[in-house]
């Protein structure tokens, strides 16, 4: 009988949702080809690059940004054209761009599901925390997560494990650095809830990675393998019998009988096509260029949402003096997290925030300021010795609304090495975020006078964080969405999408977590239907 | 040695009712089980089960204790354990406590089945009567689970004949329940007992013959297991452990790692985490007290300890590689062929070991100098920690050294054969003896050993076996002609 398909199920991108998806499906026995127009490169030649690139503070910069699958670091790659300069640090390459990242992976709570019915603005969930939690629990265990299963992480329950889990962490919380001691004693007595982040960058050996010891690089690269990325599920999905294909960069998707896909074509470097067959396809190319995707090819888009509503949780930063030596940039790059406005009634008029504490290492920010200011010689040397011992640093996350105004597009006028369209951005920032930021800022003069300490800056303008949603937005109607609750297309029955773009609520929290474990149960969903 | 293997394979062409003598299993008496505190009995065979690991053979990930499946592929082909619980149908439940005591010193079933060296009843032959009594006890209270491991021992020819392991244990099961050696103090006489009986050190420390019996000539040399080098733990100062002190061996033995000597990986690993971890200090000090007794076997030509090499090396190249010439867009970027050891050693061991192999201060990471692995003059170890890691289960912290090869990494960070070969002669020039020549075909073929590295006579004993028959119908021939020739003759 003649082959009628290439394979069950074909999925574009190798990060941390499109690696799951594959994993997942693979070891159900489906035969799988996982597609990434990036290279597939050994952690040691990233760390060399990193090592030889000497710009140190771009965290692309150790990552291969070639011509034909161009990094955010490409010059005229991303335009933007909103006010607000929307620059993730995007990668390709086989993991995908958590190569990169704090790590942090937190859970929803389930107020987060429900903020239209709650507080009248944004969008519910197509589903609930309950119908998610066990996909959570999943995704913790595919990723290794440690986290506490005894705290409170919304805020809103004190002296409760909230939110509800089925299942322990994997792994248990680490020792806190000195820096958080600090934060706890003086925050938690006057109301705060300062919690442990829950993180993949590990102090206990999990799946064949080691402990964490610290290099304080998980933002660049992580030396030596704590820290998950994509990567990890990627090779396990390749074990279990999935095919992956490296430097193809699809291109091309071909609607078939009822509205199904058909096939999907990519291009190698050389420019040379290649189409394949499957009976389910999975979309898994980041939020910025799975949407450019479906545009290019007018699929998916009946609703005319593609690529629209993006959201990222856009934030501030402060930087404050410790009355005493905190030595910031020791060990872990995070670690506690300040949940007190995580969620509350406010909600109806701003947005809720999410506080971090940052432990990197401050020393080029701190000279880089002194020499700005002019010191010179010993006076130099002193700034640079005492406020590196003293330096502590909070940003914090804010939580934005999705605006079908703010959206990302194929840019015809930027082509790559294949003649592919760069991509357009329009991101402005609401009201609702601007005042949500109103209260950090009053909230951050708040920390620090409990820490005893002296403000430095609080930054004036808005950074991104490169957490981007909603531009493949999830939800109950065909209409207004473009997928729903199982992350399938409300236009095509065989294509689904499993990215952090699906997303309709963004809340104040890390979303690859909830990414991830909604890619595991599209998973489960077209191992029941191929 | 040409007679010896003849008479071995004549050994096997005897009729199995001749050499493995049938008997029915006796219903077992609880009763007999009685004599001491029961509690206290229970504990002490818990306590001795460790000793022997009897768990780690006899147990599957993710199934019950002592429910067996677990499959050694050997060159002879694969030896699945059996279910020891107390079971009456699949697992040991029907066995009397002499049965079990014929099982575990003789490697003979109540049905007179043979069990293979697998199971090392050539070590567990020196178990006393009192502490069978103990593990039977013991074994008699663990969670009876009525299931059969779903794969059967499937041996090839000519291992699967029978009556070959009645001639095998003939020559090499010769060990028998232990009696004090006056010539040894109390501790070491323990440490003894336990080092030669339950804790079947000679198991994997003592070199093979032939057949694979354990050459008693060579006792605990050093050997082959699973692809690593389980090295010489005689009282040689320079070959075996002679210059390490007590509480090096018993940390070594409790945790897996003696800072500046050596660490645990494979094989030895497990034994740590599943048995020797569990001993009481006592115990440790006692087989330490030991091994000082076992006579010193040199490697010829040896000079030195492995461990003995002292002076931290500074990384080369550091500086040159710092200066870096890679630009995002290019090649280089991607490209991963280099076979430079120094900027393998930087990118893919220093973030722990170390720029100068110095490792942590608190030696969670091991320093390489004063390095067994890395000082060896057998690179086995320093090749096998490499490419397939290092993972233990301390009584402090969990270890894991992620593995390097491309079949074994777990963080997505992969050297082939031949820069598993220029990193470890990088490392070995830099922080072990200068005895760096490996090349990328001897990598492959230490984490292939297993396969390699048979005895001729195991290699070839399909051959040998028909072409002694031959001999052996010859022979016969022959006689039966001379008989009949001279029963003629007046």
């Amino acid at each position: 009988m003649a082959k009628e398909y290439d394979a069950d199920v074909i999925i574009v991108g190798s990060g941390v949702c499109g690696a799951n998806v594959a994993n997942e499906l693979a070891k159900k026995g489906k035969s799988v080809i996982l597609l990434e127009a990036g290279p597939n490169l050994p952690r040691w030649k990233i760390l060399e690059n990193f090592r030889t690139s000497g710009r140190h503070y771009d965290r692309n910069n150790a990552y291969p940004n070639n011509p034909w699958a161009p990094t955010s670091n490409k010059p005229g790659y991303i335009v933007n054209t909103g006010e607000f300069r929307e620059q993730p640090g995007l990668l390709k390459l086989v993991g995908g761009t958590t190569w990169h990242w704090g790590g942090a992976t937190w859970r929803y709570i389930p107020n987060d599901f429900r903020i239209k019915t709650l507080y009248g603005v944004g969008r519910d969930w197509p589903i609930g925390y309950d119908d998610l939690e066990p996909y959570y629990c999943r995704a913790e265990y595919a990723l290794g997560v440690a986290g506490s299963d005894t705290e409170d992480q919304s805020g809103q329950h004190p002296g409760e494990a909230y939110p509800r889990r089925s299942q322990p962490y994997p792994i248990d919380t680490e020792e806190l650095i000195y820096s958080n001691t600090l934060l706890k004693e003086a925050l938690i007595p006057h109301g705060h809830s300062v919690v442990h982040e829950p993180t993949v960058r590990i102090h206990k050996p999990y799946d064949g990675r080691p402990a964490c010891q610290g290099n304080n690089n998980c933002d660049q690269v992580c030396p030596i393998g704590t820290l998950y990325n994509g990567s990890v599920s990627a090779d396990h999905a390749v074990r279990n019998g999935a095919k992956l294909i490296t430097e193809a960069v699809v291109h091309k998707i071909t609607k078939g009988e009822g509205n199904k896909i058909k096939s999907i074509s990519y291009l190698t470097p050389s420019r040379e096509e290649h189409t394949l067959t499957a009976r389910y396809f999975v979309l898994a190319a980041h939020s910025f260029e799975t949407a450019k995707l479906m545009l290019m090819n007018n699929i998916g888009n009946s609703s005319d949402m593609v690529g629209r509503n993006l959201m990222d949780h856009v934030g501030l930063s402060l930087f404050f003096l410790a009355p005493q030596p905190v030595w910031s940039g020791r060990g872990p790059v995070q670690q506690e997290t300040i949940m007190t406005s995580r969620d509350g009634a406010f909600r109806a008029r701003y947005s809720a925030n999410k506080h971090q504490l940052a432990n990197n290492n401050p020393q080029i920010d701190i000279a880089r300021q002194a020499l700005e200011e002019g010191l010179m010689g010993k006076e130099l040397d002193e700034r640079i010795m005492d406020w590196s011992a003293r330096m502590m640093n909070i940003y914090s996350f804010l939580e934005p609304l999705p605006d079908p105004a703010n959206r990302v597009q194929p840019n015809p006028d930027w082509k790559d090495a294949l003649g592919l369209p760069g991509l357009k951005v329009h991101f402005t920032i609401s009201d609702y975020v601007k005042q949500g930021a109103d209260r950090i800022r009053e909230e951050y003069k708040n920390i620090t006078r409990l820490m005893n300490g002296k403000i430095v800056r609080i930054t004036d303008e808005f950074e991104n964080h490169d957490h981007l949603m909603g531009t493949m937005i999830m939800g109950t109607d065909a209409s207004d969405s473009v997928v729903n609750h199982e992350g399938r297309s409300f236009d095509h029955p065989n294509l689904f999408i499993a990215s952090a773009g699906v997303i309709p609520a963004a809340g104040v929290i890390n979303p690859t977590l909830t990414a991830a474990a909604m890619a595991i149960r599209s998973a489960d969903i077209i191992a029941r239907e191929v | 040695m040409k007679q010896r293997r003849i008479a071995l394979t004549v050994l096997l062409l005897l009729p199995p009712a001749f050499t493995a003598p049938s008997l029915m299993a006796q219903p077992a008496s609880i009763a007999e089980a009685q004599s001491e505190p029961e509690t206290d009995l229970l504990a002490k065979g818990a306590y001795l089960a460790r000793v022997g690991d009897c768990e780690a053979c006899h147990t599957v990930a993710g199934h019950k204790p002592y429910t067996g499946g677990y499959i050694f592929h050997l060159p002879m082909g694969d030896i699945v354990s059996g279910n020891i619980t107390p079971s009456v149908r699949y697992g040991i439940g029907s066995w009397s406590e002499k049965d079990f005591a014929r099982a575990i010193r003789k490697g003979v079933l109540p049905d007179g089945r043979h069990l293979y060296p697998a199971m090392p009843y050539t070590s567990y032959a020196l178990i006393t009567d009192e502490d069978i009594h103990a593990l039977y006890v013991y074994f008699r209270h663990v969670t009876a689970v009525d299931e059969t491991p779903s794969q059967k021992s499937a041996l090839k020819f000519p291992f699967n004949l029978p009556g070959l392991m009645t001639g095998w244990n003939l020559l090499n099961a010769r060990q028998h329940p232990f009696t004090p050696d006056p010539g040894l103090d109390e501790q070491q006489n323990r440490g003894k007992y336990l080092a030669k009986g339950l804790a079947h050190c000679s198991t994997c420390h003592t070199p093979r013959t032939q057949i694979l019996g354990e050459n008693m000539n060579q006792y605990l040399a050093g050997t082959y297991v699973q692809n690593w080098h389980a090295p010489n733990i005689t009282s040689d100062p320079i070959s075996g452990l002679g210059r390490w002190s007590n509480d090096e061996l018993a940390a070594y033995l409790k945790t897996g790692h003696a800072d500046g000597k050596a660490q645990a990986g494979g094989p030895m690993a497990e034994a740590v985490e599943q048995s020797f971890h569990y001993l009481s200090n006592r115990d440790i000090e006692a087989i330490v007290a030991y091994l000082r007794t076992v006579p010193p076997i040199r490697v010829q030509g040896q000079k030195s300890p492995a461990w003995a090499v002292t002076e931290p090396a500074r990384a080369e190249h550091w500086e040159v590689i710092e200066a870096g010439q890679g630009k995002a867009d290019q090649s280089d970027y991607r490209n991963t062929t280099t076979t430079e050891g120094a900027t393998l050693y930087n990118t893919n061991c220093a973030s722990c070991h170390g720029i100068s192999g110095e490792g942590s201060k608190d030696h969670i990471f091991p320093s390489l100098t004063q390095n067994s692995a890395v000082g060896s003059h057998d690179p086995t170890n320093l090749v096998m920690a490499i490419s397939d890691g290092i993972h233990r289960q301390d009584i402090d912290y969990r270890t894991v050294m992620p593995a390097f090869s491309r079949d074994n990494q777990a963080i997505h960070n992969w050297l082939t054969p031949a820069q598993i070969a220029s990193v470890a002669n990088y490392v070995t020039t830099r922080f072990g003896k200068e005895n760096a020549n490996l090349t990328a075909a001897e990598v492959t073929h230490i984490t292939s050993r297993t396969e390699n590295d048979v005895p001729f006579v195991v290699r070839n004993a399909a051959l040998l076996t028909i072409s002694a028959l031959l001999v052996g119908l010859v022979s016969l021939a022959c006689l039966i002609r001379w008989i009949v020739r001279h029963s003629r003759s007046p």
